[in-house]
C-alpha cells in the first residue's frame, strides 16, 4: 500500500498541487468544487474518477474543456459508481496479466454523484458496487435538490423545502417527504467504511477520505454541499451555510465501520449548537416556514434533529 | 479551435489535459504542467465576475483559509505562503473575504473596475470588537 | 496464477451459448461486467465456470442490472483492456442507454446478444426485435445463423473492433434458443491459434495510463456535437466495412471458414430470392434447393452485417434477380419491416427492375417452417412473372386468424 500524504495543518494541506482546475463552469460559491479539492488533495496517489451526470459533470467537462488533471469518466446519471468499478476490475485484472503500463503506482477509484444520481436514479448502481465491495469511494455531494436542471426535488431534499417540484404555495408548505437517510442505508451493506462529511471541517474530511483511501474494498461519503442557487443564500456564504449545518446538527459528521461501529467526529459544545431555526432562516427555499401557519414545521424540525443526535450517540455508546 | 472540422478532432471526443507525459500530477505544481489548449486552467472566468477580491499581504497570516475554501483553485498559496489570486479563474464568489480571519482582513471585495493600488492604500483600519 | 489451457477435439458439439463462452474464454477477455437473463445466461454461466475451473485469467463482475453490466464494462473499456458480455431482450432494452455511450466514446467492447423477443406480452423465444432496437446505436452488428458463426464471429469482432482504426463496439447476435440452445457441430481452434489471430489487446487513450490522463465522456452541445456523430458515422462507413472485408479474409486463411458481409446462397442465377437473418437462412437455403428442383431458381441473402449496413452488396446481388422478398422477425410496429426498408433504400436508385415484398414472421419464437418459405417463393415467382407485386407488400406468416396484408 502507499504512504499516506502527511497532512498535519493546513499550512501544510496548501503546498498541495491541485488535480482540479479553475475556469469550470460552477456557479460563484459552489461548494462542488471545494469538496472534490479536499478529496483530491487527501493524496498523491494516482486518481481513476467518475462522475454521474450532474452539476459536477456538466460544469468540468463540457467540449473543448476539462477541469480534470486525472482520468476521468462520465457515462451517464445513474452509474459513475459501476463505471469506476468495471476501470478498478480492469486495474486488477492487469495487475494479475502483468500488463499495467505503470505497474508500480497505487491508484484510487473515486466516483462523484449528486445526490438525485445517488439517492434517487443511481441508487441500485451505487448498492451494486457497496455490496460486491469493489475497492472504490463513492462520494455524494448532497445538496438536497437537483440543482443541474433547475431545482427539483430528489429523495434528499428536506421536508418543507420549496423544490420546483414540491414549490410552496397558498396550500404548500414544499416538499411534504422526509430527507432519505442514505448513510444508513449504505452502511447497512456492511461496506468497511461509511462516512458523512462537510467541507468546513476541512479536517476531518481529510481525515476520513485517507481512511477511506487505506480501506480495502468499498467506501460511502456523503459530503452536505450547500447550494447557492437552489437553497438560495450569497454565494460569500457557502462557508457559513456548511458551519450553519454542522452546527445545528442538521447534518451531523460520523462515522460508521464495517457496518455497525458508529463515531460522532464532530460534537460541537452544547453552547455552540445552532438551533435549527437559524439555519432554516439563512436559506431561501425555507422562507414560507416561517409564516404563522407552518412555524410547527420548524419545531418539528428541531425534534427531529434533536432525536436524530440521540439515535446517533446512542449508537456510539452501544459499539455495536 | 471554434472552426474544426468533423475530421480534425480525437475519437470519442476524449480530451487530453496536458502535452505529452506527466509522471507525477500531484506533485507537480500548476507552473510546471504543460497544460493543453483543453484544459480549463486555459481558460478564463473572469467576465464572471462583478466584484473582485483584493489582497493586501499586510495583514495576511497565511492561515491558508482563504486557499482551502476557495472553489476556483484562486488562491495561489506557496511554500504555506498566500502569495496572490488567480484572476483568471476567479468568478468573484467573496468566500475569501468571508473566512478571512484578520483584522482588518487581508482580503476584501471590490468593483471589479477598482484600482488595487489605491484600494491597498485606503485600506480599512482594524475593527474594534463589539460585545 | 496463471491460468490453464483447455484441450479441444477439432469438432466439438456445441450450442452457440457454449460456443460463444469458448470464444471468450480464448480470447482471454480482461474484465467481463454481466447479468444474466434468458436466453443468454448459458454464455455467462459457461464464463464463470471457466473462471472457477482456472481457465481463465481476469475479473469477472456479475452485477446488478444489464444497465451495469455495461456500465462496468464501458468503466473497464476506458480503463483500457478487452471487455466483453452478454445479454438478451428485456436487459438489452435495459441497457440501450448505454450502448450510445460506448460507441460515442468509442470503446472496443464485444457483446453477444442472444436475441428475443420484447415484452409485453412477455416471451423468452427468439425473434429479432431486440436487435432492431438497438440497430442505430453506433455498434458494429454482426449476425451468426449457427453456433460454429457465434464462435468464429467473436474473434472477428474482437480484431475488427479493437483495431485503432475503427475503436468501435461490435454485437455479435445469434437466435435465441434455435442458435443458443441447439447443440451442432462446431469447428474449434486450439486455445493458441485462436488468442493468436485475435492478438494481445493494445490500449488508446487508456484511463490506467497515469502519465497521459484523459477525459472521456464529455459534453458536446450544438457546437460541437454534430461533428462528433459525423466522425463516428464516416468510419462505420468507410474505416469498418473494409476492416470487416480484411478480418473475414484473414479469419478464412486461418480456418478455411470464409464470411462475407452479406451470404450468397444460390444466387448466381436466381429469379426470385430471400433476404434474411439469423437461422431462417438455413431453412431458406434448404427451400430454395428444393424450389430449383421444381424449377423455380431460387436464392437466399444472409445478411452477416447489419451494421454497417451492407447497402451497396445488397443492390449488387439482387440487381439480376426479378422478385426479392425481405423478411423481418420483428414487430413493425407501424411501418413495413425494418430490413424491407433498408433493402428498398438500396434498390431504389439501382437500375434494377426487382419487385420487392416484406414478410413480418416468427414472432416470439413462432417457427418458420419449410411450408411457408415454399409459399412465399411461389409469390415471389408469380411476382416475377408479372414484374410486380401481386399481394400487398407486407404480409404476416404463420399467425393464426384472417390473413393479415397491409400496404
Amino acid at each position: 500500500m502507499s504512504e499516506m500524504k502527511k497532512i498535519k495543518n493546513l499550512k501544510e494541506f496548501s503546498t498541495s498541487a491541485d488535480r482540479f482546475e479553475g475556469a469550470n463552469l460552477l456557479c460563484p460559491g459552489c461548494a462542488h468544487s471545494i469538496i472534490v479539492r479536499e478529496v483530491l488533495n487527501a493524496t498523491n496517489d494516482d486518481l481513476v474518477l467518475a462522475a454521474s451526470t450532474g452539476c459536477l459533470e456538466v460544469c468540468t467537462a463540457v467540449y473543448p474543456y476539462t477541469s480534470w488533471d486525472a482520468s476521468w469518466i462520465h457515462i451517464g446519471f445513474e452509474n459513475s459508481s459501476t463505471a469506476v468499478a468495471g476501470a478498478e476490475a480492469m486495474y486488477k485484472a492487469l495487475k494479475i496479466k502483468g500488463r499495467l503500463k505503470q505497474p508500480d503506482r497505487n491508484p484510487k477509484f473515486v466516483a462523484f454523484g449528486g445526490d438525485g444520481a445517488s439517492y434517487d436514479i443511481g441508487f441500485q448502481w451505487i448498492s451494486g458496487c457497496m455490496e460486491r465491495n469493489h475497492d472504490m469511494m463513492y462520494i455524494v455531494l448532497d445538496n438536497e435538490v437537483y440543482a443541474n436542471t433547475g431545482g427539483q426535488r430528489s429523495s434528499s431534499t428536506p421536508i418543507g423545502s420549496s423544490a420546483t417540484t414540491t414549490p410552496s404555495g397558498s396550500v404548500s408548505y414544499g416538499e411534504t417527504k422526509n430527507k432519505k437517510d442514505m448513510m444508513s442505508i449504505m452502511a447497512a451493506h456492511n461496506i468497511p467504511y461509511a462516512a458523512q462529511v462537510a467541507p468546513n471541517k476541512w479536517k476531518d474530511m481529510v481525515k476520513k477520505i485517507q481512511k477511506g483511501f487505506a480501506t480495502e474494498g468499498a467506501v460511502f461519503i456523503n459530503a452536505v454541499s450547500p447550494c447557492t442557487t437552489e437553497w438560495k443564500f450569497d454565494p460569500k456564504d457557502t462557508m457559513h451555510l456548511t458551519d450553519l449545518a454542522t452546527d445545528s446538527l442538521v447534518f451531523p459528521l460520523y462515522e460508521v465501520i464495517d457496518g455497525h461501529e458508529l463515531n460522532i467526529t464532530y460534537r460541537p459544545k452544547e453552547k455552540d449548537i445552532v438551533p435549527v431555526e437559524e439555519y432554516l432562516a439563512a436559506q431561501g427555499r425555507f422562507k414560507h416556514l416561517f409564516k404563522d401557519q407552518y412555524k410547527y414545521l420548524i419545531k418539528e424540525w428541531q425534534e427531529r434533529v434533536d432525536a436524530n443526535w440521540v439515535y446517533l450517540n446512542r449508537r456510539e455508546e452501544a459499539r455495536v | 479551435m471554434a472552426n474544426t472540422g468533423w475530421d480534425e478532432f480525437e475519437i470519442g471526443a476524449m480530451l487530453r489535459t496536458f502535452e505529452g507525459e506527466i509522471s507525477d500530477i500531484a506533485t507537480t505544481l500548476q507552473e510546471d504542467r504543460k497544460y493543453t489548449q483543453n484544459s480549463s486552467f486555459s481558460a478564463s472566468v473572469a467576465d464572471w465576475r462583478i466584484e473582485k477580491p483584493v489582497f493586501n499581504k499586510d495583514y495576511c497570516i497565511d492561515c491558508q483559509f482563504c486557499w482551502i475554501y476557495c472553489p476556483d483553485i484562486s488562491i495561489i498559496s506557496r511554500d504555506k505562503k498566500m502569495i496572490g489570486i488567480d484572476m483568471d479563474h476567479c468568478k468573484g464568489c467573496g468566500i475569501c473575504v468571508e473566512v478571512c480571519p484578520t483584522n482588518p482582513k487581508s482580503l476584501l471585495m471590490f468593483p471589479e473596475v477598482a484600482d488595487e493600488e489605491r484600494e491597498i492604500e485606503n485600506w480599512p483600519a482594524k475593527e474594534k470588537k463589539e460585545k | 496464477m496463471a491460468f490453464d489451457k483447455m484441450e479441444l477435439r477439432d469438432t466439438e458439439v456445441w450450442d452457440g451459448n457454449l460456443a460463444a463462452a469458448h470464444a471468450l474464454r480464448q480470447c482471454q477477455v480482461d474484465v467481463v461486467s454481466a447479468y444474466p437473463i434468458t436466453p443468454s445466461t448459458p454464455i455467462v454461466e459457461g464464463y464463470a465456470k471457466f473462471k472457477s475451473d482456472n481457465y481463465v485469467e481476469g475479473e469477472f463482475i456479475m452485477v446488478e442490472s444489464e444497465h451495469a453490466a455495461m456500465s462496468g464494462c464501458i468503466g473497464a473499456a476506458a480503463a483500457g483492456g478487452r471487455v466483453a458480455t452478454a445479454t438478451s431482450s428485456q436487459g438489452l432494452a435495459l441497457m440501450a442507454e448505454t450502448l450510445y455511450q460506448a460507441s460515442g466514446m468509442r470503446l472496443p467492447i464485444i457483446l453477444n446478444i442472444v436475441n428475443r423477443a420484447l415484452a409485453a406480452p412477455l416471451n423468452v423465444n427468439g425473434d429479432h426485435s431486440d436487435m432492431y432496437l438497438v440497430r442505430d446505436s453506433g455498434w458494429i452488428q454482426f449476425d451468426a445463423f449457427s453456433p460454429q458463426e457465434a464462435y468464429d464471429l467473436n474473434f472477428i469482432a474482437f480484431k475488427v473492433a479493437e483495431d485503432h482504426e475503427v475503436r468501435t463496439p461490435a454485437v455479435i447476435n445469434q437466435d435465441g434458443f434455435m442458435t443458443s440452445h441447439t447443440a451442432q457441430g462446431v469447428k474449434t481452434m486450439d486455445d493458441d491459434t485462436a488468442f493468436n489471430f485475435v492478438g494481445e489487446f493494445k490500449p488508446m487513450n487508456d484511463m490506467l495510463d497515469f502519465e497521459h490522463p484523459v477525459t472521456h465522456g464529455v459534453q458536446t452541445e450544438e457546437d460541437w456535437h454534430f461533428e462528433h456523430k459525423a466522425r463516428q458515422h464516416n468510419d462505420m462507413m468507410t474505416i469498418v466495412p473494409q476492416k470487416i472485408d480484411a478480418v473475414f479474409e484473414e479469419f478464412a486463411k486461418l480456418t478455411g471458414r470464409k464470411y462475407n458481409q452479406i451470404e450468397k446462397y444460390d444466387m448466381d442465377d436466381a429469379d426470385v430470392a430471400v433476404v434474411c437473418m439469423g437461422t431462417s437462412v438455413e431453412t431458406a437455403r434448404e427451400v430454395a434447393k428444393e424450389m430449383r428442383e421444381k424449377g423455380i431458381k431460387a436464392g437466399v441473402v444472409g445478411i452477416r452485417v447489419f451494421r454497417p449496413f451492407p447497402f451497396m452488396a445488397i443492390a449488387e446481388a439482387l440487381k439480376d434477380v426479378k422478385a426479392v422478398a425481405a423478411l423481418d422477425r420483428s414487430a413493425p410496429g407501424g411501418t413495413a419491416g425494418a430490413l424491407f426498408n433498408e433493402i428498398a433504400g438500396s434498390l431504389f436508385n439501382s437500375d434494377s427492375k426487382i419487385v420487392l415484398s416484406g414478410y413480418i414472421y416468427g414472432l416470439g419464437g413462432r417457427d418458420l417452417t419449410k411450408r411457408h418459405l415454399v409459399d412465399l417463393y411461389t409469390e415471389l415467382q408469380a411476382n416475377a412473372d408479372a414484374g410486380k407485386v401481386l399481394t400487398q407488400q407486407q404480409q404476416f406468416i404463420g399467425v393464426r386468424g384472417p390473413k393479415l396484408a397491409y400496404l
